[in-house]
């Protein structure tokens, strides 16, 4: 906790390393590792403020401050705020992106040329950029803030793009049960699954009871066993967690970005049995 | 049949009088790449590198030098990453030659944790302090630059702060075979310079932008600026062939390729790989001035012939084999 403490920068946020500029993505988990101790109310309520000012006219949150074009982070926003905090347009923003192979326009062009994949058949959810095509990150963090906005807005269309999401993500697992970056395959040919993004869709599929998926907590035990960056481990010790699974990482783990700090923080949390994504 | 405009006449006679400008430019102009034959990653590579640098008279005395070697994934048993030896013997050839920094640096494309990427191809084995030495590009301070006549649909980029503040950038590729392009090389080895944390895993934008538009437009938009320099080693040692980047085939070309122009180091990779280089588009659109003929580019070395081994390639590509 110290340690995001002392590396909170003046305008409020937090950046990927000590030192650096503030960016959006280490922020929002900083002060969700933060929110909850009294002796970081000071620093969350700064951060939020720094949070606030960056939002952009369209609704959606740039990654930096630098950078003019809302993206993916706008769905961190709405994770750590929830609709009456990131606001009715931060909400509307994301419900208009989805991947650009899930578009009508692109699904004609490749009806036209012919082409036909389980890719472009995939289920609508969310770019990293708008007008690109949909990951397993980026759609993972929004449906975890869906997911929050949904008990308080049990709108037709949010449970729409909820249950597509998840439909996305099932469909983009990789042949050894985890995910990766969301291409599991490449002319024809397996790929295989990373840590981070496996511990991610395990978490974002929390409560999901879809075929298969005994496999994918599988393949996120394998990974925990040998994983050495911070940032999967903790991803990987909530995904487990938020399906029943006992899970530790390893102790050689190691915290590279002050970004790590904050998921480890997290998944502290979630092994005391209170995992802020998921609440 | 119909004669020829006023506007016609002048616009032909304008292409004859830029034809033969051009061609006397090339004569003058012809860019030097080096082809040193390697077996096998040794001591050996440590001695062709300082060769190579001394070769195109690399002055680093007092510079900052960022080395951007090729890591993608890592997979047992395969060559998808630029080899660390490579990347160690360029870090201490140019201490060598006097640089003030020499940083390594690098954004992948898919993996969000670059240095565990980095720790299983190897890195921290062979680069002592690697970790002190390395700036993950993905997370790096950016700038804006606007992109000039771009090619694809770009008009701005976001580039880390490491690169573009350098004096000189030292592109250290894979020689493979792309699934989308037909060869990856010091050009689109520079897609790593695009920031991650606010394109995402992967830089999708460069794709949906048009990826040889993209390469070409990164690579031009580093040529022109003042600083930094481009200079590009390509580790065609051992290479990859067939469904490259990452899922191709190991394959020995038992090469190190060098030079300050890196359409034209790309392009005798090409022809070791035999593969066209004219028919690669990201090659033709930075070949405004005809670099590219083999008549272009003044090889130092090794002759093509003698090293040239064919890189399988995949059959949406075959029509680019030379």
């Amino acid at each position: 906790m110290q340690t995001l403490l002392s590396a909170q920068n003046p305008d409020g946020g937090w950046s990927y390393r000590r030192g650096g500029s503030s960016w959006v993505e280490p922020s929002v988990y900083a002060i969700l590792a933060l929110r909850d101790l009294p002796e970081a109310a000071e620093a969350v309520r700064r951060g939020r403020a720094w949070l606030r000012g960056l939002q952009r006219a369209d609704g959606g949150w740039a990654p930096h401050a630098a950078v003019g074009e809302s993206t993916w982070v706008t769905a961190l926003v709405l994770l750590l705020e929830g609709v009456e905090g990131a606001g009715e347009k931060a909400l509307r923003w994301i419900l208009r992106q989805t991947g650009r192979e899930a578009t009508w326009l692109h699904k004609v062009r490749m009806k036209l040329l012919g082409v036909s994949s389980d890719y472009e058949a995939a289920p609508a959810a969310w770019p990293w950029y708008p007008g690109t095509a949909a990951w397993v990150i980026p759609t993972s963090i929004t449906l975890l803030a869906l997911r929050k906005v949904s008990r308080v807005r049990p709108e037709a269309e949010i449970r729409r793009r909820i249950r597509e999401g998840r439909q996305f993500l099932l469909v983009r697992r990789c042949a050894d049960g985890g995910w990766n970056h969301g291409s599991s395959r490449a002319l024809g040919f397996q790929i295989n699954s990373y840590p981070e993004t496996t511990g991610l869709a395990l978490l974002a599929l929390a409560a999901e009871k879809a075929p298969g998926l005994e496999r994918s907590l599988a393949a996120a035990e394998r990974h925990l066993a040998q994983c050495r960056s911070a940032e999967g481990a903790a991803w990987l010790e909530m995904g487990l967690r938020a399906h029943g699974r006992a899970a530790s990482a390893p102790s050689s783990v190691r915290e590279d970005t002050l970004m790590d700090t904050a998921l480890r923080l997290l998944a502290r949390r979630a092994a005391q049995g209170r995992n802020p994504l998921l609440e | 049949m119909r004669g020829w405009s006023r506007r016609e006449w002048l616009a032909g006679s304008g292409a004859a009088l830029a034809g033969g400008a051009c061609a006397r430019r090339r004569a003058a102009e012809r860019a030097r790449v080096s082809v040193v034959r390697l077996r096998r990653y040794s001591q050996e590579v440590y001695e062709a590198v300082r060769r190579l640098l001394a070769e195109h008279r690399v002055e680093a005395r007092g510079l900052r030098v960022v080395l951007k070697p090729n890591l993608v994934e890592y997979d047992p048993g395969t060559t998808i990453n630029t080899h660390p030896l490579l990347v160690h013997a360029a870090l201490e050839a140019f201490r060598a030659l006097g640089a003030a920094q020499v940083r390594i640096a690098e954004g992948p494309g898919h993996r969000r944790n670059t240095l565990e990427l980095a720790e299983a191809a190897g890195y921290f084995g062979l680069l002592p302090d690697f970790e002190t030495r390395f700036t993950d590009l993905n997370l790096d301070e950016i700038a804006p630059v606007r992109l000039e006549g771009p090619r694809s649909k770009l008009r701005r980029l976001y580039l880390p702060r490491t690169a573009l503040d350098c004096d000189l950038l030292v592109s250290l590729p894979k020689m493979k075979t792309h699934h989308w392009v037909g060869a990856t090389l010091s050009m689109k080895n520079l897609f790593g310079l695009v920031p991650g944390a606010v394109y995402g895993w992967p830089k999708n934008l460069l794709h949906w932008s048009g990826i040889s538009e993209c390469i070409a437009d990164l690579h031009r938009l580093l040529a022109r600026r003042r600083r930094p320099r481009l200079f590009a080693i390509v580790d065609g040692i051992v290479g990859m062939e067939g469904n490259g980047p990452i899922q191709g085939t190991p394959k020995s070309a038992g090469v190190l390729v060098a030079g300050w122009n890196l359409p034209a180091v790309d392009a005798v990779c090409c022809r070791v790989m035999r593969i066209e280089p004219r028919k690669i588009p990201y090659l033709q659109m930075e070949d405004p001035g005809g670099l590219l003929a083999p008549d272009g580019i003044e090889l130092i070395g090794e002759r093509i012939e003698t090293v040239q081994t064919p890189f399988e390639l995949i059959p949406q590509f075959r029509h680019l084999r030379l």
